[in-house]
């Protein structure tokens, strides 16, 4: 009797896990089918592979500079990975290695500026940028990410893993802390680092709003301002949309292969 | 050796900010324009510059184009931010937000009177951009509507083109009726969370969702009780829609050959050509509103407006370029009506060649002779500036009214909502 309500149950969690694998599955397999039918297909709803991939690229790159807009969306994306951990995970390290009532205070300052919203400081920084002449310039994108309240939280807490002898060792053998923190802390900490980057990478590359509101140009526009304006226009051509589509997705999923075992680490804080 | 990295770093990270900071750039004599589909919009705008150029050789056009809601909130912050820099010098607003925009912005927008001849044009689209007497807008594209129809269903359920002339929305739903009974095709796609049906009601007969002075025209109105009646009646008749939900779902419904009607705007033509069901299709007049005064067969969903900012540096040149091509070339709105399957709001182009063709999509019907007698007859209204408010707090009650709910106690819920939300 057991063996059947085991086995009943074990059948009814695989159900919800098919079930939920399906869910997260389709839009993906939809997307892939999508990019090989026209636009009249896939708006009756055809979910079998056609012959129109290759119409729907072309017409996609006759439609777009894709070429530009690729390497736009490529270059905030890896530029403000660099400089965000860069900068943030500096802070991080200090914030944690050079405790203080000050820095908590400001460190606390930092974590509520968390829960304002993008939209509410949008319009002061865009008079910011524009006083500074930056409108329509990747500057004006990746100054105000590059200190990432976020990040430098997620560096912080990861930091109190990171085993002080080390740094103590270092210190007797006569590193100076910028040594320290490149050739101690860097690599141990590695795991940490792929999974912000995945996570930094991942939010540069998605970054909409605030492109949106700096960028002025056709040929400065990104991937996601593309895709967003094809998919919107009177008589979306649904096949462009979703080749574009995949174009927009791979580079966040090449990121995440290539670094999922570290990323998993890294959420879980290991240190080695 | 570690003293020259750093120095290396340092200089890479500084060439990287000076090659940044180089790609501002703006050339002189350019006109820079916002438009949201380089399909339509777009493609009108270039079509309008080539011609322009002829005769103005230094004048280049500068076309960026965005999505139409990513375009909305990039202005508005634009806008708000109170600086000019990077704001364009023409640019395209949907005719429902207009007044938003030139009573929220005072002194953004140029008004163009005097320099352009408005009684050219449709009386309506003149009408939505005026604010004290001043008219800000350039009037493009219509959004005239009318119900096209699958002919061929039609005739199967024995109704040919007179029979759906003159009609009003109680006619149209026993012909739906008998249309499903006879061929079980559903005459209409319904999306529940789309409020365009009520708004085409309410303007087909001179009401909308705000009185001229842009109180709430909801609890009290009979137009809007009248318009909110009629649509419920459509949709308490289960039998004769199908029920979609979104846009993809509802232009499926009868790309695919389901559904059997669409009464929309003109810009839908497009899609409904793309079906590739040449001579199946035709277009009638808008059923009226039963027993309403005023009530036409004439109405609009949509449409859009060029606007020049006032903070432009080739402000002069846009107007010029705008009052030349968009505002008397007829040859011109020939073109992007034949290229693009845009309707422009000129009411002289419809004595263009393009205009009185007849349509073989349309089983030979001169459609845009039709439709340019609907547009100079659709009833001018004021949009206001808070449509989408009010459109949220009507399509909240649209499952309760299809469910058979109290027209009242919708009306009610309608109006209390849009109080709390436009206070």
């Amino acid at each position: 009797m057991t063996r059947i309500f085991a086995q009943l149950r074990l059948g009814l969690v695989y159900g919800a896990l098919s079930l939920a694998a399906f869910v997260s599955i389709f839009p993906f397999f939809w997307m892939l089918v999508g990019t090989t039918n026209t636009a009249n297909d896939i708006i009756k709803g055809k979910v079998t592979f056609g012959s129109a991939l290759f119409d729907n690229i072309a017409n996609l790159f006759a439609q777009v500079d894709m070429l530009q807009v690729f390497w736009n969306s490529a270059f905030l994306a890896i530029v403000g990975t660099i400089l965000t951990l860069a900068i943030s995970s500096l802070a991080g390290y200090a914030f944690e290695m050079f405790p203080s009532k000050t820095r908590e205070r400001v460190f606390a300052v930092l974590l509520l500026t968390l829960s304002i919203p993008f939209a509410a400081i949008m319009v002061p920084l865009f008079v910011m940028m524009a006083k500074l002449t930056l409108i329509n310039t990747f500057t004006a994108i990746l100054l105000p990410s590059i200190a990432s309240v976020f990040i430098i939280f997620y560096f912080r807490q990861a930091t109190k893993a990171f085993p002080h002898e080390l740094r103590d060792a270092a210190k007797i053998d006569g590193l100076k802390e910028w040594q320290i923190f490149l050739y101690i802390y860097l690599p141990v900490m590695r795991s940490t680092y792929a999974a912000a980057i995945i996570i930094v990478f991942m939010a540069n590359w998605n970054n909409y709003l605030w492109p949106l509101i700096v960028l002025q140009t056709n040929d400065n526009k990104t991937l996601t301002l593309v895709v967003s304006s094809l998919a919107s226009s009177y008589y979306p051509d649904y096949g462009v949309v979703m080749v574009a589509t995949v174009l927009a997705t791979l580079p966040t999923i090449i990121v995440f292969f290539l670094l999922q075992r570290r990323f998993v680490e890294g959420l879980t804080g290991s240190v080695k | 050796m570690n003293q020259m990295l750093i120095r290396a770093r340092k200089s890479v990270f500084l060439a990287t900010g000076i090659s940044l900071l180089a790609m501002t750039s703006a050339l002189a004599g350019e006109v820079t324009v916002w438009s949201w589909d380089p399909n339509f919009n777009g493609a009108t705008m270039k079509e309008a510059a080539a011609r322009y150029s002829a005769s103005h050789p230094d004048m280049t056009i500068n076309l960026v184009d965005f999505a139409k809601a990513d375009l909305e909130q990039k202005l508005q912050a634009q806008l708000a931010s109170g600086t000019t820099e990077g704001l364009p010098d023409i640019v395209l607003i949907e005719d429902y937000g207009a007044q938003k925009y030139l009573l929220s912005f005072p002194g953004a927008f140029e008004p163009l009177n005097g320099k352009i001849d408005y009684s050219g044009f449709a009386p309506y689209k003149v009408e939505l951009a005026t604010v004290d007497g001043n008219t800000y807008s350039m009037p493009f594209d219509s959004g005239v509507t009318g119900l096209f129809y699958r002919t061929d269903i039609l005739a199967e359920a024995g109704y040919s083109a007179a029979d759906l002339q003159d009609i009003d929305w109680d006619q149209f739903i026993e012909i739906a009726k008998v249309v499903k009974e006879k061929t079980g095709h559903p005459m209409l796609g319904v999306d529940l969370n789309d409020a365009g049906a009520l708004r085409i009601l309410l303007q087909s007969m001179g009401g909308w969702y705000f009185t001229a002075d842009g109180q709430p025209a909801i609890a009290g109105d009979a137009k809007f009780k009248a318009a909110l009646s009629t649509y419920a009646k459509l949709l308490q008749t289960k039998e004769i829609y199908k029920p979609v939900s979104g846009w993809t779902e509802y232009t499926g419904g009868f790309v695919s050959g389901e559904v059997a009607s669409v009464f929309t705007g003109v810009w839908m033509t497009a899609t409904i050509k793309a079906a590739n069901m040449s001579g199946q299709w035709g277009v009638a007049p808008l059923p009226k509103m039963p027993g309403v005064e005023g009530a036409t067969h004439a109405s609009n969903l949509g449409g859009s407006s060029w606007y020049v900012l006032s903070s432009s540096a080739e402000k002069d040149e846009a107007v010029d370029f705008l009052a030349e091509v968009w505002g008397k070339d007829v040859d011109f709105y020939q073109k992007i009506l034949v290229d693009q399957g845009a309707l422009g709001s000129l009411l002289a182009a419809r004595e263009g060649e393009a205009y009185k063709a007849n349509d073989a999509y349309f089983g030979g019907q001169a459609v845009w002779q039709s439709f340019s007698d609907w547009l100079a007859a659709v009833p001018a209204v004021n949009y206001g500036i808070f449509t989408n408010e009010v459109d949220a707090a009507v399509a909240a009650q649209l499952p309760a009214l299809a469910e058979g709910g109290s027209i009242d106690d919708a009306i009610a819920a309608i109006d209390a909502q849009v109080r709390a939300q436009i206070q």
